[in-house]
């Protein structure tokens, strides 16, 4: 109440000071950014006049108008420029700019080194903080899903930091790497998973999503082809946050919420219930031609006492029922703490971050706990010489599954184990007795600690540069990083039941250290020759060497199930250590030149050497040329008014993938081959000598524009061609191996990617924008010379690299049900004998026609709303474990899932599913047929957040700068094409899903402060 | 003045950084930790030893020696019979078998890769020192064995067998003696391959004059003994005897007394063990060792068959490589296969042994006339497994059908059955049958495995096996 007082009483004040001065009057008020940190030196003028000031260190201004009623315009550097209508009724503005996206004088990092916007010949898309703070997910590769034109992140699997496949502008590669080169604060790093008896991992979750200031996503030649033989799948530039000058800044940012699965309850298999378990397995055993009496005594001798049976044969009644997907399921926490300090003055910068992570899945013992911080410091120690640290430590704990056909997957086992059969013994302990069932595995049992599957992870990064000025516009600078991750892994199988208890219970023990050093000097001159041509040159040398030590330790025969290190087991089974090693040495440069600001040309080429490549082939030069055009510049554009910027650019270049094994050039002869207690050796990879880097021709398009003040965008077109293509290709196994790795084939993706952002509305207290991007991506292999079939796929010239290669299926024998394909392309015949069938192409894929993201912005006052979508269309998705789970009874007498129920009983019936038939029905699921393959198409509702910025008049009153309050939710919606999809459309790139930790929808509440 | 020399002074600063930080000329060449080039394997004595001690290593495999390769023959025999929830070789079992058969690509695989270790070692032509040339010839001498063993092994599960046709000029498998990672081999006739096998023992034997004093490697008697199996298959009865007596002969091996018999299979390297691939705890195949696809604690998939157990007389002491699982019964028995006893540690998986031989010898000394000698040592494994046993007394037809049986009960879970069914050419009768196929008549296509998809896929000049 006194508030209002006060703030009436400044009103009445200033109204006749106004009224005084003859329409002059006093606007006072403070800028800042969407996070509530003040901006320093933004410029506040008044609508084409040249009275002007610019905000001072607290992001404050006091600006002298005047007349009454005057349009202040209010710009900052990389923000949206902002109107807003000042009247001396309403003095004091607070004014919040929304970060540029979308604007062509945007600051872009880019290989060794910054760039504008308006001068890139590139094809880049860069992501700043806003969208990558707080949200509720493990990695930051996660949140690039939909957000970037042109890049796909898939996860696959919903364990808590597991891996994340990134693939941009499609597979460029058919064996090797398909993954970008990611690099931090300008030092390439290791990304991927590095642990060896965990499922997925991912070494990128170490990274606090919080502390990164951008991600710049490079796609093309132009901007990739300075990273030379590790450029071709693109390049994911991460930089992190730096203090800006000014009185030190606080924020806090809390977030706790729930995690479940994604896939709605309605739509996810079930498992039987012990009901129908009964009347499957009777049935079973009578398809087989028993009589019901034998197979109730079956049913018995495998369940004694689970069910009661009368004299007809019925249940009578059920005395056990577990429903192992249930027991296994549960609502995870998801929480998030983040501290962080900035500022700076004319000699120091600094920004310092300390944060907790923890992220529990939908199923029970999986799950992750990340430490991390950071200490970013620059001193400015003299005008020409800046020194920069950038050091960062994160631990993180992750507990895991097994996935896939194993029996200890839970979301495996947890169907296929009877429902009669009970969770837990007489003693209390989860039961184990079920020997002649998967090994008497016991999911519910193992997630809740008698087993135990995880790891920590250390990683330390730490990157120190001096920056001098040599000359005017000229500038050294070095730059040395070291990378250490550090894994201790833990794997443990209790004595009692499960994997284990052949051997008394077994451990395995991994430590996995690699150490990855990188030297970087470059020279970067800039020279203006009278303000009309514009030059500046790079030049770089760079070495960089990786070793990765691993350590594999084994025990078996536990005595005490709670000690579990390995000096309890009474005998080691494993001692051994391996020792990897790569390294690269390069030489970098770059040319820009503009003409009048109107013309850019830029040309860049780096040699590189790797002790990856074979002894014939280990230096390679790539090189990348790059134009671009500011039609807005022209006169003749000029003068169109719904115009305001225009840029045509264009890039060709080369570059590699050297993403492929450190020694596979190499004939080798390795060990570990010991018999009889002797050591002995084998033949162990066939290797090429002249093997080389896979390369690359891309070339790219583009148009950027906005239109009216209002509509953003750019649209292009790549053409990525990839030449000696590393092939595993399948040879006789007569030669005692499998597959020769050569370069020989060729690949093209080519596509159009579009960008679009309008702001639909803009103003002072009511903004809403709208955005989106859609990719239509092609890939074809264009060189190979004989089919390679892998598993489920078939690679064939002149076809999609993903294209599914399976048995037709052509559903149920409505008379006899028994199971049905057709037996060749034409699809005219039908047979009952998969040996008459034969696979063919029948055009569908994994790639999708087309992917993308969506988004909507909505804000009025301090409310706001962010819907953000991302989706894909004409994929297809095969389940791999499906002619298991939905065998038909194949594995005796494990149970199935509900899709089971459907299954053929009587003449006429019309279903998709065989008669269930122990001992499997005429080999209905054998071999990888069209059965299981779906149609994967999507559209997701990927982060949905509503939240409200507290006025800056009330939290000033708290002391606090800025305070912010949110709901947020992560794959809350989620629409399928195919109805009866049960599996997460998310699934792996290569669409093939082995039952996986399902992926998690999050729901979230959050709170940031800003001190 | 002073500034430019200020000015040269910085620039020479940073080449001067720049030269540091540039990397020595060996920088780029980093060799592997785990493994040498394959060129600079065999260079030592000790060289041989790792390849030979290698290519031995190969036969562990869960697809081989180490299982499948054994069990297989088995479960397409009618010595055993499948348990209800048998999931692993079922598709043998039940001659329902596909060229995708993940069993068959994976023992195709393997035999072929163990071929390749051996041809290394044959092909080394490294020039050792005279001190060591014995040792070097013994090595070349066990490679030369198993290069045999393992085509011998091919031309057996994905042939026709030996006699199939009359000349032998249906298709065997791709003979390999050297490597050519380019190679896209057809398969030669069955005659051809045997040709090899034999060609490679004969080259053997003179090569093994050092006796490795384990069971665990090929002594010249361990390639005699395998030289004595393949002429019995070839029908050459005269050089099957005569390679039988020369190991019986040789005085280093006994058969194992009676009452040590049944314990002798969980120890391994027998008294009457000519070789066989031993398992230490390392080389363990887990869950997929040989002993546990029968027994309770393992998967238990397949069963001893009545057809084998009523063979076996009252008080015969392999009566006692059988245990009672009170948990089977009905169609089932309560009997499961305890010839492989170990659940925790894999047993050994004999290849060749001292009984097999007198068989063998008993068997071409009845089809060459010699009825007495053939009575005489059926009888002595008979005895050797009941010792109040009567001695055999039969002649002709009856003589043979003896030893065929005494074979069928000595030699039973090690792989042979099958083989001696084609050999003789009699047709499959389960009659203690729980599979979905109780009879096979000979001869029938499947009674071999199919060439793996895969093997077709890469190499256009494999032909598949008919019915495949």
């Amino acid at each position: 109440m006194k508030f209002w007082i006060n703030l009436n009483l400044i009103g009445i004040t200033l109204l006749l000071c106004s009224a005084m001065a003859y329409g002059q009057f006093t606007v006072k008020g403070v800028v800042q950014d969407e996070t509530g940190l003040s901006l320093i030196g933004a410029s506040v003028v008044v609508k084409n006049t040249t009275i002007g000031t610019t905000t001072d260190l607290d992001g404050s201004f006091e600006l002298q108008v005047p007349e009454d009623d005057v349009t202040l315009v209010i710009s900052f550097i990389g923000y949206e420029t902002q109107e807003y209508q000042a009247s001396a009724a309403m003095p004091e503005v607070f004014i919040t700019l929304a970060e540029a996206t979308t604007q062509l004088n945007e600051v872009v990092i880019v290989g060794y080194g910054t760039s504008r916007k308006e001068e890139l010949t590139g094809a880049v898309t860069k992501l700043q903080s806003a969208k990558l703070e707080q949200v509720p997910l493990a990695s930051v590769e996660q949140t690039l899903q939909g957000n970037v034109a042109g890049l796909q992140a898939v996860m696959g699997n919903g364990q808590p930091g597991s891996n994340v496949q990134v693939r941009i502008r499609g597979i460029g590669s058919i064996t090797a790497s398909s993954e970008p080169l990611y690099v931090i604060d300008g030092i390439p790093v290791t990304a991927g998973d590095i642990t060896r008896t965990n499922t997925t991992a991912n070494t990128m979750a170490s990274l606090n999503p919080n502390d990164i200031e951008s991600v710049t996503v490079l796609k093309d030649a132009a901007a990739t082809s300075i990273y030379g033989s590790r450029g071709s799948n693109g390049v994911i530039l991460i930089t992190t946050k730096s203090g800006r000058s000014g009185k030190p800044r606080i924020d806090l940012h809390a977030q706790y919420g729930v995690n479940d699965w994604a896939v709605s309850e309605k739509k996810r298999l079930k498992p039987l219930t012990s009901e129908q378990y009964t009347q499957m397995f009777i049935e079973g055993w009578v398809n087989r031609g028993e009589s019901v009496q034998d197979a109730i005594d079956r049913f018995d001798g495998y369940y004694p006492g689970a069910v009661t049976f009368n004299s007809a044969g019925d249940i009578q009644q059920i005395n056990v029922e577990t429903n192992w997907i249930d027991e296994i399921t549960r609502k995870g926490q998801n929480q998030s703490y983040d501290l962080s300090a900035s500022g700076g003055n004319d000699f120091v910068n600094y920004y310092i971050s300390g944060s907790y992570f923890s992220q529990d899945a939908p199923i029970i013992y999986s799950g992750l706990d990340r430490l991390s911080s950071r200490v970013n410091v620059t001193v400015n120690a003299s005008p020409k010489l800046k020194i920069t640290n950038n050091l960062f430590a994160s631990t993180l704990d992750q507990r895991g599954m097994s996935d896939g056909s194993f029996w200890a997957n839970p979301l495996y086992t947890g169907y296929f184990l009877a429902p009669v059969i009970p969770l837990k013994d007489d003693q209390g302990r989860y039961y184990g007795e079920h020997l002649f069932f998967m090994g008497g595995n016991n999911p519910v049992g193992s997630l809740s600690g008698d087993d135990e599957r995880m790891f920590n992870q250390l990683r330390i990064l730490d990157n120190l540069s001096a920056e001098y000025e040599i000359l005017k516009d000229l500038k050294f600078r070095t730059s040395w990083a070291i990378d250490r991750i550090d894994v201790q892994e833990f794997f443990y199988r209790n004595p009692r039941y499960g994997d284990g208890r052949n051997v008394g219970g077994f451990a395995t023990e991994t430590n996995i250290g690699e150490n990855n050093w990188i030297g970087t000097q470059t020279l970067n001159y800039s020279k203006s020759l009278n303000n009309i041509h514009q030059f500046t040159f790079l030049a770089g040398y760079e070495a960089q060497k990786n070793q990765r030590k691993g350590l594999e330790l084994s025990g078996e025969g536990y005595p005490n199930p709670t000690l579990r290190t390995l000096a309890n087991a009474a005998t080691p089974t494993q001692a051994s250590s391996d020792l990897a090693e790569y390294s690269f040495e390069s030489l970098f440069g770059r040319v820009d030149y503009n003409y009048r600001l109107k013309y850019y040309l830029s040309g860049t080429v780096r040699r590189d050497g790797s002790s990856r490549f074979g002894i014939n082939n280990r230096f390679g030069t790539f090189w990348s040329l790059g134009a671009s055009w500011r039609l807005d510049q022209e006169d003749f554009i000029a003068g169109l008014s719904f115009i305001d910027d225009l840029k045509l650019r264009a890039s060709y270049g080369t570059n590699g993938n050297a993403g492929i094994g450190n020694y596979d050039h190499i004939p080798l002869f390795g060990f570990g081959e010991a018999y009889d207690g002797v050591p002995g050796g084998a033949p162990s990879n066939i290797g090429n000598v002249d093997l080389t880097w896979e390369s690359t021709n891309s070339f790219n398009v583009g148009l950027d524009f906005g239109l009216m003040n209002f509509l953003y965008g750019t649209v292009e077109y790549f053409n990525r061609e990839s030449t000696n293509l590393l092939l595993d290709r399948p040879i006789s196994r007569t030669t005692g191996f499998d597959a020769l790795t050569q370069n020989f084939g060729a690949m093209r993706n080519n596509g159009i990617e579009i960008t679009l952002n309008a702001d639909v509305i803009r103003r002072s207290d009511f903004t809403l924008s709208l955005g989106g991007n859609i990719t239509f991506l092609k890939n074809r292999i264009t060189k190979l010379d004989e089919d390679i079939i892998d598993v489920t796929k078939i690679r064939r010239e002149g076809l999609d690299f993903q294209t599914f290669y399976l048995y037709e299926w052509a559903g149920v024998n409505s008379q006899d049900g028994t199971p049905q394909w057709f037996t060749d392309s034409t699809q005219t015949e039908l047979t009952g004998n998969i040996n008459n069938a034969e696979r063919f192409i029948s055009g569908r894929s994994a790639t999708p026609d087309f992917f993308g993201g969506l988004n909507a912005d909505i804000a009025w006052k301090g409310l706001y709303m962010n819907a953000q979508f991302s989706y894909s269309w004409g994929n297809y998705l095969y389940d791999e474990e499906a002619r298991f789970l939905q065998g038909d009874g194949a594995l005796t007498p494990r149970s199935q899932t509900n899709l089971n129920l459907a299954r053929w009983q009587n003449p006429g019936d019309v279903t998709e599913v065989p008669y269930f038939r122990w001992g499997g029905n005429n080999n209905s699921n054998v071999g990888n047929m069209t059965r299981w393959l779906y149609d994967g198409s999507y559209l997701r509702l990927r982060n949905f957040t509503l939240g409200y910025r507290l006025p800056v008049d009330i939290v000033n009153k708290m002391n606090v700068r800025a305070a912010n309050i949110y709901l947020r939710g992560t794959n809350l919606w989620t629409y399928t094409k195919d109805k009866d999809l049960y599996l997460d459309p998310e699934a792996s790139i290569n669409g093939v899903v082995a039952s996986p930790v399902p992926n998690i929808k999050t729901i979230t509440f959050g709170l940031d402060l800003g001190f | 003045m002073k500034i430019e020399i200020n000015k040269k002074l910085r620039v020479i600063t940073v080449v001067a950084v720049f030269l540091i930080s540039a990397c020595g000329k060996d920088f780029l060449d980093l060799n592997p930790h785990q493994s040498i080039a394959l060129d600079q394997a065999i260079q030592t004595i000790d060289d041989y030893q790792a390849a030979v001690y290698g290519t031995y290593s190969a036969l562990q495999s869960a697809d081989y020696y180490g299982r499948y390769f054994v069990l297989v023959p088995d479960v397409m025999s009618d010595d055993v019979k499948q348990n209800a929830q048998a999931n692993r070789a079922r598709d043998f079992s039940d001659y329902q078998a596909t060229a995708l058969d993940g069993i068959a690509t994976g023992m195709w695989e393997i035999m072929y890769d163990a071929i390749n270790r051996a041809n290394l070692v044959i092909n080394a032509e490294v020039e050792l020192a005279a001190a060591v040339q014995d040792q070097k010839d013994e090595f070349i001498g066990e490679a030369h064995t198993l290069r045999a063993l393992a085509h011998f092994d091919l031309v057996r599960m994905f042939a026709q067998h030996y006699g199939y046709t009359e000349d032998n000029s249906h298709p065997g498998v791709a003979i390999v003696t050297s490597f050519d990672q380019n190679a896209r081999p057809e398969r030669s006739s069955v005659s051809e391959v045997y040709q090899q096998i034999v060609d490679d023992l004969m080259a053997a034997i003179p090569l093994l004059k050092v006796d490795p004093g384990s069971a665990s490697r090929f002594s010249a008697e361990g390639a005699k003994a395998l030289l004595a199996r393949v002429m019995l298959y070839m029908g050459n009865y005269q050089l099957a005897g005569q390679m039988a007596s020369e190991v019986i002969n040789s005085g280093k091996y006994s058969l194992v007394p009676t009452d040590q018999y049944v314990a002798s299979w969980n120890q391994g390297l027998s008294s009457e063990s000519i070789f066989e691939v031993v398992f230490r705890a390392d080389d363990d195949n887990g869950s997929d060792a040989l002993g546990r696809m029968y027994l309770p604690e393992g998967y238990g998939d397949y069963l001893p068959a009545a057809d084998l157990l009523d063979l076996i007389p009252e008080g015969d002491v392999r009566k006692g490589l059988f245990k009672t699982d009170a948990t089977i019964g009905g169609v089932y028995g309560n009997l499961r296969v305890n010839k492989y006893p170990n659940a925790q540690n894999q047993n050994n998986t004999p290849v060749l042994r001292l009984s097999e031989m007198y068989l063998i010898r008993a068997e071409a000394r009845a089809i060459l006339g010699d009825e007495a000698g053939a009575r005489e040592d059926v009888t002595t494994i008979r005895q050797r497994g009941l010792p109040s046993a009567s001695a055999v007394t039969a002649s002709g037809q009856a003589l043979l059908d003896e030893i065929a049986k005494e074979k069928r009960i000595e030699m039973m879970f090690e792989g042979q059955r099958l083989w001696e069914l084609m050999r003789h050419k009699e047709n499959l009768v389960r009659s203690d049958c729980t599979n979905l196929v109780c009879e096979v008549d000979y001869p029938d296509n499947r009674f071999v495995a199919p060439i793996p998809q895969a093997e077709l896929d890469a190499n256009e000049n494999m032909a598949q096996n008919p019915g495949y």
